[in-house]
């Protein structure tokens, strides 16, 4: 899976650490330059990546291990407990009737994760109806209505229109009858003013009980900025990762995560309407670090 | 004026924050230091900013001395072939591209070999129509090599400029898809095939870049999302670790906003702010 290679760099860390009978100040300067260097490489903000090192180095400095704990573990403790802050308690989706926003940047995976959502609220007994109000990319419209034909849901659309809010709000009123709504949008960015005036409208005038975040796992410095601007358009309630079976370590995705302090509540794993999986933050820094 | 033993960490730093990859950042940094031994104890910023662009600018320029130029190839059909991962751009540049083409007064045909997403094909054949180019297209599903040798034939047979093939995206861990974009290439021949890459990634773009090469190879690279706030490391990190050139970039979601690549540009947009 895709967070081997940086599970891997860590693993040889702690191997190094284990290696050593007794952890002095060089020791510890050694193993936090290597962590950070293990983190850039997955993509984590680098400013972050500062701070988070700085407070394992600080913290291994100046802490006692508790009684019975040696300060390997102790130390690999730290980075555990630092990097599950960055992540979040764990978080399950309420799967509960509700209209869901989905937004993010160009071609991160929205609409797919649209028609993926769709086929898991349907598997748990609630009717999913999907909207198109993506109106800027060519072919946005034909591709979330093939895909709710796959799945089977039901969809909204108005070809042609180019008004986004108008679409949503007819969409909202015709698919009443289906227990969950989801909304596509277009992929945009922070430079782009009136892609971002356009959804901050849509969020405020429709005011969507759920508004995720979809981002790609391969995204790198710039995953944590983007988030913020969208947060502050649309308050993002919660991160869906995608592209986590190519080899992009989401490091970018865990930055986003920490600048908007939402909760991840989804990976994509393939782009089949059956690849995605309920992440588990805990689990999933596990295996990172190799516990 | 900065701390020598600042330096190191500022530079180091700013490339990172730009997706410059790890490895490239280290390799410019000792090129940095090695030229700035020359400026002994002053240095102050503006002068080691100076250097440092002349340290990118050999990197880049390097792999971009003899690339083709597109405008000016002699073979007809000139079939180009498009791979990347999903999502990166491809069928949006090939719109452009085509639109490049056509008001240089080229005849271009689009092949459209991505059968496998929804809504792929309904993608390229509007850009096409906005465009004003040919395409040709299969069913949903159909092999995704034979759309592309009717799209060669067509060009052959009407005497036609160029070929654009645009492809399903594909991860470069997936060895079935790595597998059928081998196969369109064998039966398509392509006389260039590019990579298509996002300037949001990040240290990932040495694992698509490497394996695409040695998997499929191709001839240059195409970086899109350009407009964003993305610095585009991933130029740098291309250009000093795979050694190909870059041909164009993607700065917008219009068919107007491709440029072919220039370093300078490039430049300016990584060293503002
Ligand atoms: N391998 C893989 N591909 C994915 C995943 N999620 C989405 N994709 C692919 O990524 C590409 C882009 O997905 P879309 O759903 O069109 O992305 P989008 O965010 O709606 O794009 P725009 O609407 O253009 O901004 C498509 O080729 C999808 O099949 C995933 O988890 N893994
Ligand atoms: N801002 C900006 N957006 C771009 C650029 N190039 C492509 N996009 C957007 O990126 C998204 C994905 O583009 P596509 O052309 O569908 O990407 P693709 O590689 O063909 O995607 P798949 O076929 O699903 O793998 C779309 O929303 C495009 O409008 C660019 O240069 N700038
Ligand atoms: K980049
Ligand atoms: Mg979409
Ligand atoms: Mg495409």
């Amino acid at each position: 899976m895709v967070l081997d290679n940086l599970s891997e760099s860590l693993k040889s860390i702690m191997r190094k650490i284990s290696g050593s009978s007794f952890i002095d100040k060089d020791t510890i300067k050694e193993v936090t330059k290597e962590i950070q260097r293990a983190l850039l490489k997955a993509d984590v903000n680098v400013k972050l990546v500062l701070k988070l090192t700085n407070t394992v180095q600080e913290r291994a400095l100046n802490e006692k291990p508790p009684a019975g704990m040696t300060a390997q573990d102790y130390i690999i403790r730290v980075i555990y407990e630092e990097l599950l802050k960055i992540l979040g308690t764990d978080s399950n989706f309420d799967l509960k009737p509700q209209t869901i926003m989905l937004v993010g940047l160009y071609g991160n995976g929205k609409t797919t994760t649209a028609g993926k959502l769709a086929r898991l609220f349907m598997k748990k007994g609630l009717s999913t109806g999907l909207i198109a109000a993506d109106v800027h990319r060519p072919g946005a419209f034909e591709q979330l209505q093939q895909i709710s034909g796959d799945v089977n849901c039901g969809f909204y659309g108005e070809k042609g229109e180019k008004n986004a809010l108008k679409i949503v709000r007819n969409g909202i009123k015709e698919l009443a009858d289906f227990k969950i709504k989801i909304i596509d949008t277009s992929g945009r960015d922070s430079l782009d003013q009136e892609l971002i005036d356009e959804v901050h409208e849509i969020k405020e005038k429709i005011n969507p009980d759920t508004v995720l975040f979809v981002i790609d796992a391969t995204l790198g410095q710039q995953a944590g900025p983007q988030a913020k601007t969208l947060h502050d358009a649309v308050n993002i309630d919660g991160v869906i990762i995608t592209k986590m079976d190519g080899t992009g370590k989401a490091g970018g995705a865990l930055s986003a995560v920490a600048d908007i302090q939402s909760p991840v509540y989804f990976i994509g794993t393939g782009e089949h309407m059956d690849d995605i999986q309920i992440f588990n933050p805990k689990k999933f820094l596990s295996r990172l670090l190799g516990m | 004026t900065i701390r020598r033993d600042e330096l190191e960490s500022t530079i180091e730093e700013t490339l990172l924050e730009a997706d410059v990859s790890y490895d490239a950042t280290e390799e410019i940094i000792e090129k940095l230091k090695a030229n700035l031994g020359k400026l002994k104890r002053k240095i102050d910023y503006p002068a080691v900013e100076e250097e440092l662009k002349s340290v990118v600018r050999d990197v880049i320029q390097h792999n971009n001395k003899d690339a083709v130029n597109l405008l000016t190839v002699e073979k007809k059909p000139f079939v180009i072939l498009f791979l990347g991962i999903n999502g990166t751009g491809k069928t949006t540049t090939i719109g452009k591209l085509a639109y490049y083409l056509k008001s240089n007064n080229k005849s271009v045909v689009l092949s459209a070999s991505d059968t496998f997403r929804a809504g792929a094909i309904d993608q390229l054949n509007i850009l096409a129509g906005n465009v004003g180019v040919e395409i040709i297209k299969h069913d949903f599903r159909s092999d995704p090599a034979s759309v592309a040798f009717d799209a060669i034939e067509h060009a052959k047979a009407r005497k036609m400029d160029y070929v654009l093939i645009d492809s399903a995206g594909r991860m470069q861990t997936n060895k079935n898809l790595l597998d059928e974009m081998k196969k369109i290439k064998r039966v398509a021949k392509p006389d260039m095939t590019i990579l298509v890459l996002d300037a949001m990634i990040g240290q990932d773009v040495i694992n698509q870049a490497l394996t695409f090469s040695s998997e499929i190879n191709y001839d240059g690279v195409i970086v899109t999302k350009l407009d964003t706030d993305a610095k585009g490391g991933s130029i740098i990190s291309i250009s000093a670790g795979i050694k190909k050139p870059i041909l164009f970039v993607g700065i917008g979601q219009e068919m107007d906003d491709i440029i072919p690549f220039d370093v300078e540009w490039y430049l300016k947009k990584i060293f503002s702010s």
